[in-house]
């Protein structure tokens, strides 16, 4: 196993703050598992951090590809806008109906 | 009103004129389309979508670069900005962060006759979200996705702005800069150009709390949103209270902003490169091919050319408006371009669409087709210069001709048919005096004792005996020596 030399802390507001943000519900009783697994993630990603990575550009990218474009032109990708409404939730009047947001 | 210096930053969504979408290859016209009749699995970010940038937006966003006078960047790419929010079903919105399309730039405003430039931050690309309605008395809201992923370039200022005015001021050159680039449709109506607004108060050097007035849709709303904002923001200071940093609305009707709940209360967007969509490395060919697309003529061009006509600021602008105004109906700078040899004639073209020609378009009079309109303006000039045409009659032959599709063969003989031209012939003029002075010898009396107002009234007499018809100026100058003569 990888050596996780220090550790990140991971406190129970920032779990629930990260839930909130990633529009997620967890139940109380998750919270320390959560907590515990994240910190081991993150502590996992810091080893990167020993890795001098000075006068190198940051990758962004790994295809290597650039300057993937289309024309301005529809295209008809088969499903129609019908079909594709289908998928929500629930519709009203070809809008799709979601929980009160204002 | 006091001794605080506002501070103010704008930033201004700009609808690109494009087909399709941003990422998607679905008509883009939503003004006037049922609702989510113009999406795709794209636009609803279902599992697997690949969004695949178009072209043409970037083609426009290096255009507005230009217009803002610098170079677009050579590298750009694109990042995924996180936050729930049904108008946005991806739970990200794509833009760019760091490496934006369009960096640096300017704006050059006018305020008292003084020219002021400000800054340009920076312009990045970035699609547009949908779009939700809340039925009232509903425990709902309703989502069309017509919108999500219209193509936008956010333009932001620099901090540089100091009054309502001169928001305002930068809010419509950046309008104009961005039509005559042919960037956007630019419909404010239909939020083609979108302005929110950051404005801070403060007594010294040292910023003060902003707060930021998200969406507003014309100039006078960024006017007078700022000015609420200001005066609101002065007296909280005055009373000792304090600026809370927040999102605020405007609300058109009763003029004012109001706190807006924000989207989410923990603001973090966690933002990350997007793996979709490969980052763009423009070439020297592509910058150059956009750059040589550019119109030769811009707004600041203009008004230098318009300045030399000996023309006031005010008109320069109402000309340089019009060719927004009139959009392919006809084009009104050309035609003056087209004879700046002959000043005269430039200035008179330039006079007559300002004072005749604009307020008869925009009292739907315009029927005659473009190619006629030179040659109209150049007929009343030629006919009012050899002073056969009053500046009366000029204005209703030009009326009279310009709501029939086509011109008459020859204006003149038109004119003369009508009975638009003057009598400038003196013998004729000379007897209809000679009769008007006859017939009103208490006028004649008056004018004897020094009383030249009865003058006015000989002149009227004259022109009604005549029609109309007689050159005003003439008949002056002949009651003049016929009295003398007495």
């Amino acid at each position: 196993m990888y050596n996780i030399s220090h550790m990140s802390k991971i406190s129970k507001d920032d779990v629930l703050r990260l839930a909130k943000l990633s529009n997620i519900y967890i139940d109380d009783s998750q919270i320390d598992a959560f907590a515990k697994d994240l910190a081991e993630i993150l502590g996992y990603v810091e080893m990167l951090g020993e890795v001098d990575v000075s006068g190198l550009a940051p990758t962004e990218q790994v295809t290597g590809l650039k300057n993937v474009m289309r024309p301005d032109k529809v295209i008809d990708y088969g499903p129609s806008p019908k079909e594709l409404l289908k998928n929500a939730p629930a519709q009203e009047k070809n809008q799709i109906k979601v929980k009160r947001v204002l | 009103m006091s001794d605080f210096e506002p501070t103010i930053g704008i930033e201004c969504h700009v609808q690109l004129k494009t087909k399709t979408k941003l990422f998607a290859a679905v008509g883009n016209d939503a003004r006037e389309a049922e609702p989510n009749t113009l999406i795709s699995h794209i636009c609803l970010g279902m599992p697997g979508a690949l969004p695949y940038l178009n072209e043409q937006a970037v083609d426009l966003a290096c255009r507005a670069a230009f217009a803002l006078g610098v170079e677009p960047q050579k590298f750009s790419k694109f990042d995924r900005k996180h936050y729930f929010y049904p108008d946005l079903p991806k739970g990200y919105q794509i833009t760019q962060l760091h490496h934006p399309i369009v960096l640096g730039g300017k704006v050059k405003i006018k305020i008292d006759g003084k020219e002021k430039p400000i800054g340009v931050t920076r312009a990045h690309l970035e699609e547009d979200a949908g779009k939700n309605t809340h039925p009232e008395g509903k425990d709902y809201s309703l989502v069309d996705l017509n919108r999500a992923g219209t193509p936008l370039l956010e333009i932001v200022s620099e901090p540089d702005l100091h009054s309502a005015q001169e928001a305002k001021a930068y809010a419509t050159e950046l309008y104009l800069l961005m039509k005559y680039a042919d960037v956007t449709e630019g419909d404010l109506y239909h939020g083609n150009m979108r302005f929110d607004v950051n404005v801070s108060v403060s007594k010294d050097s040292k910023l003060g709390i902003r707060t930021e007035t998200k969406n507003l849709n014309s100039f006078k709303s960024v006017e007078k949103a700022i000015e609420y904002e200001i005066k609101r923001q002065t007296e909280l200071i005055q009373k000792g209270k304090a600026v809370t940093q927040e999102t605020r609305g405007w609300d058109d009707a009763k003029q004012k902003t109001t706190t807006q709940r924000s989207k989410e209360e923990a603001h973090d967007y966690r933002y990350m490169p997007d793996p979709d969509i490969p980052p763009l490395e423009l070439t020297d060919k592509f910058i150059n091919k956009v750059k040589s697309e550019m119109p030769v003529m811009m707004p600041d061009d203009w008004r230098y050319k318009l300045k030399g006509l000996g023309l006031n600021d005010q008109q320069i602008e109402i000309l340089i408006q019009s060719e927004l105004e009139l959009q392919d109906k006809i084009s009104i700078l050309p035609l003056i371009e087209q004879h700046l040899s002959d000043k005269a004639l430039a200035k008179f073209l330039a006079n007559w669409n300002v004072n005749v020609f604009l307020p008869l378009v925009r009292e739907g009079k315009l029927k005659l087709g473009k190619d006629y309109h030179l040659a109209l303006e150049k007929s009343i000039y030629d006919l009012t210069n050899q002073n056969k045409l009053s500046s009366t009659n000029a204005k209703a032959l030009f009326e009279k001709l310009i709501s029939q599709e086509k011109l008459p063969e020859k204006v003149e003989d038109y004119a003369k048919a009508k009975g638009y031209i003057q009598v400038s012939d003196e013998s004729e003029i000379a007897k209809i005096v000679s009769d008007v002075l006859t017939a009103n010898p208490q006028a004649v009396e008056d004018i004897k004792k020094g009383e030249m107002k009865a003058t006015g009234f000989l002149v009227g007499q004259v022109m009604k005996a005549s029609r109309g018809q007689a050159n005003p100026a003439l008949a002056q100058k002949l009651i003049k020596s016929q009295i003398d003569k007495l």
